[in-house]
């Protein structure tokens, strides 16, 4: 009786945790839920029907200056988007009908930074977005009008900007930025949702008299990158936020940053290159755990962090997930920090020959000045900055994986305020002794196996959406929207939507109709252009396109 | 007095640069970034430009038109044309090309004056990172770094002391949602009042709807309230950068 007691305490503990990850009809949140499952917990659509799923209607931004990155928002049936060039839409989210749109004025010539945006925030009856000038955006939820905008930083001057989605927390929306590979030091700002002003920041990089600051070397901090250029996560419960931060600068030179004689085995610039757990509402720091000691790599650990609650060991642990570019993925207790497992993705992997279960890497292979060396994998990730997904059903994380390699050589060139300050030359390749560069992987977080794994021939670039149809949605460059079966990666369905995948997608429902939403458009800078000279006769197309498919309606 | 009244008023961004200066400066924000040509061209992913043996008409080309099929776009739109001839020339340097062709609208806009030491360190904390939302450029737009929230700098302050005694009449008191702070209105309109929210640094633009904010002449906020992480010394080495930065 006892037994059977105890053993429903902790069903319903887990069900309270799967409930607060999962999305139901809205999809309120970059991530869905301030947990970044990007889960959905309808199941109209499921591994039995999904055959029949057909487009119901798209949205042409008219924005073609770079693709659509845009995870949907979606709240009470309207749907909100942002475009490259913050052009923001209110959109009927059942028949893709406009409400109304906003146009952030075109910033001057000159201010630096790529066109791009990765989404907006919705909370307190404002939409919230980030700007290419540095500026973070408040309008009007039901009219789209503007309400307050304010100034992070001169972009001209810290080389930085804002491609993030902000995530709102209670009274405040707080947001990182980009910077991480020039000579900045990057922050994580929180402004009140009410008026725009300032609630606080916090440095990712201590300054002199702080501790953590004895971690650099002489003013290298000043310099020192790690900018928290994604968005982060939030337990109410704890009431903690919690952010990966970028790597140190420069990426791949170290001999200016790191004090003489550190020990590789413990930390070194902090706090980059970690996971943080910030109070959310002082921004004061409560505890980090950096994944990688002196990143030379640009492993960069700004990625998502996913909250899950899982039995580990025997015991209920409040866990979080963490991957960074290398593809080590970190699972820690979120209330403390302690790691309670750790496992790579890429089956090609050379900078390490492995890494313990405490987490300590073995066999760093360090990159030397003036040398070349083959890298696996490569700065543009075992995983790209799109988010994986996570099922409370299978218990499984979906990841897409790339297998590059790079040939990295660093330089010593000195940094200027704002300015690249990566110091190596990188070009990629394909993993030697492979024909496929991708595939998408089933992973117990728990256990550190892989359940399953279905290759690709060309890269993996979007972001990836779990239903409790047990379904996982995912796009490729070449223009194919699918779904695989989460169970076994199958692959059940696919629609050929025009143009290559780079955004996100979600799932929401309105009248009890569910419906799955997804950012189309390849892209021209940054990793898309990386790609197409890896690439260089493949035709995969640009655009900015929303594409919303359901179940057929019965006929009347 | 007589210091006061002579007005010295702010240049344009681009005041005092050489074509291949400013060349550099566009190819460290168009070119340099992210998984592109690097610092100075020496590679960041995409291909390596510095010692390729480049000529300079061959890099207009590249330049203009892109390289279709790769991530090398074509820059003819997004550059302006003396931006799009400065950077092509910087390149050329990278490519050995001593004396590499200039011919901008705005050649005769080379070389201006060099900040002198106590300037120089004036400028430097002007806009001094470290100092996050305290510093002069959180406000203020000089030399082409800043926010410009204040507008020009119409007069440089004659001391220190002047500088904290700043007279700002512009500075009003708004009263919005029961709430009173102080402001800079930037339009009062039908359609709708734009102002600054000085309350808190930094400044918020804030955009109210017809009617629901009333201003009144004068304010509590005071100059010498933000300015106070900086001491006498330095706020010192800032006037002697601004009369040489704003001059004509």
């Amino acid at each position: 009786m006892l037994k059977l007691f105890t053993v429903s305490l902790l069903t319903i503990s887990s069900a309270l945790a799967q409930d607060a990850g999962a999305t139901r009809a809205d999809w309120p949140h970059y991530g869905g839920t301030q947990f970044s499952w990007r889960y959905s917990a309808l199941d109209q659509i499921n591994t039995t029907n999904v055959k029949a799923l057909t487009p119901v209607w798209m949205f042409q931004t008219g924005d073609y200056a770079e693709n659509l990155q845009t995870t949907p928002i979606v709240e009470a049936g309207v749907m909100y988007l942002i475009t490259a060039r913050a052009r923001v839409f209110a959109l009927d989210a059942a028949t893709g009908r406009e409400i109304w749109n906003y146009r952030y004025p075109e910033p001057p010539r000159g201010v630096p930074g790529f066109v791009g945006n990765r989404g907006l925030a919705i909370g307190d009856g404002k939409v919230f977005f980030g700007t290419k000038d540095n500026y973070m955006v408040a309008l009007d939820q039901k009219t789209g009008r503007l309400l307050w905008r304010v100034n992070i930083d001169d972009a001209r001057q810290c080389g930085c900007n804002i491609t993030a989605a902000p995530l709102v927390v209670k009274d405040k929306v707080i947001v990182g930025g980009t910077g991480g590979d020039g000579a900045h030091r990057g922050y994580i700002t929180a402004f009140f949702t009410k008026n725009g002003r300032l609630a606080w920041r916090w440095y990712v990089i201590p300054g002199p008299g702080e501790k953590g600051n004895e971690t650099w070397q002489g003013d290298s901090w000043r310099f020192g990158g790690g900018a928290p250029w994604l968005t982060g996560s939030f337990d109410p419960a704890l009431n903690l936020l919690y952010w990966g931060t970028g790597n140190a600068a420069a990426d791949f030179y170290d001999a200016e940053r790191v004090p003489a004689g550190a020990d590789k085995s413990k930390d070194i610039n902090l706090y980059t290159a970690s996971v943080v757990a910030l109070d959310a509402d002082t921004g004061k720091l409560r505890w980090h755990y950096q994944e990688i000691h002196d990143d030379q790599w640009d492993w960069d650990s700004a990625y998502e962090v996913l909250l899950i609650d899982r039995e580990i060991r025997g015991h209920m642990r409040q866990a979080l997930v963490h991957m960074n570019k290398s593809g080590i993925t970190s699972v820690l207790d979120r209330a403390t920090g302690e790691l309670l497992g750790v496992f790579s993705v890429p089956e090609v992997q050379t900078w390490i020959s492995g890494i313990t279960e405490d987490g300590k890497l073995v066999g760093r292979v360090e990159p030397e000045l003036g040398k070349t060396k083959t890298v696996c994998p490569t700065a543009a990730g075992a995983k790209s900055w799109n988010s994986m997904a996570y099922s409370p059903r299978t218990g499984f994380l979906y990841v897409p994986v790339n297998e590059l390699c790079e040939d990295l050589t660093p330089n010593n060139a000195a940094p200027q305020e704002g300015q690249n300050y990566m110091n190596g030359d990188f070009p990629m390749k394909l993993a030697p002794g492979r024909t496929t560069w991708s595939h998408v992987d089933a992973w117990d977080p728990v256990t550190g196996k892989r359940a399953w794994s279905m290759p690709y021939k060309y890269v993996l670039l979007a972001s990836m959406l779990a239903t409790a149809g047990d379904l996982v949605f995912t796009g490729n460059p070449e223009g194919e929207f699918y779904a695989l079966d989460a169970k076994s990666g199958n692959k059940l369905w696919s629609y050929q939507t025009g143009a290559g995948h780079r955004g996100g997608s979600a799932s929401y429902s309105v009248n009890g109709r569910q419906y799955i939403a997804t950012s189309t458009g390849w892209h021209s800078s940054v990793v898309g252009g990386a790609a197409l000279t890896l690439f260089p006769d493949q035709d995969w197309r640009l655009g900015s396109t929303l594409v919303v498919f359901a179940l057929p309606e019965p006929s009347r | 007095m007589k210091f006061l009244t002579a007005s010295l008023l702010l240049s344009m961004p681009c005041w005092a640069q050489s074509p291949i200066k400013r060349g550099e400066d566009v190819f460290a924000n168009s070119c340099a970034t992210g998984y592109c040509h690097g610092v100075r061209g020496q590679s960041s992913g995409a291909p390596r430009l510095a010692g390729r043996g480049f000529n300079q008409a061959y890099i207009f080309n590249v330049v203009t038109r892109g390289i279709p099929g790769t991530g090398m776009a074509s820059f003819a739109t997004t550059l302006s044309r003396a931006d799009l001839i400065a950077v092509v020339a910087y390149v050329a340097t990278l490519n050995g090309v001593a004396d590499p062709k200039t011919g901008s609208d705005d050649e005769a806009a080379a070389s201006g004056p060099k900040l002198t030491g106590e300037a120089a360190r004036g400028a430097e904390l002007f806009k001094e990172a470290v100092r996050s939302f305290g510093r002069c450029s959180t406000c203020h737009e000089v030399g082409g770094f800043g926010i410009s929230v204040a507008g020009p700098i119409a007069q440089v302050p004659a001391s220190v002391a002047a500088l904290k005694a700043l007279a700002t009449p512009n500075v009003k008191t708004g009263t919005m949602d029961g709430e009173s702070m102080p402001v800079l209105v930037l339009s009062d309109r039908k359609q709708g009042t734009l102002f600054y929210d000085l309350t808190s640094a930094p400044p918020v633009q804030r955009n109210a709807q017809p009617g629901s904010v009333t201003f009144t002449d004068g304010s509590t906020w005071r100059h010498s309230s933000v300015i106070g992480a900086y001491n006498d010394a330095e706020l010192d080495a800032i006037l002697t950068y601004l009369r040489e930065a704003v001059k004509p």
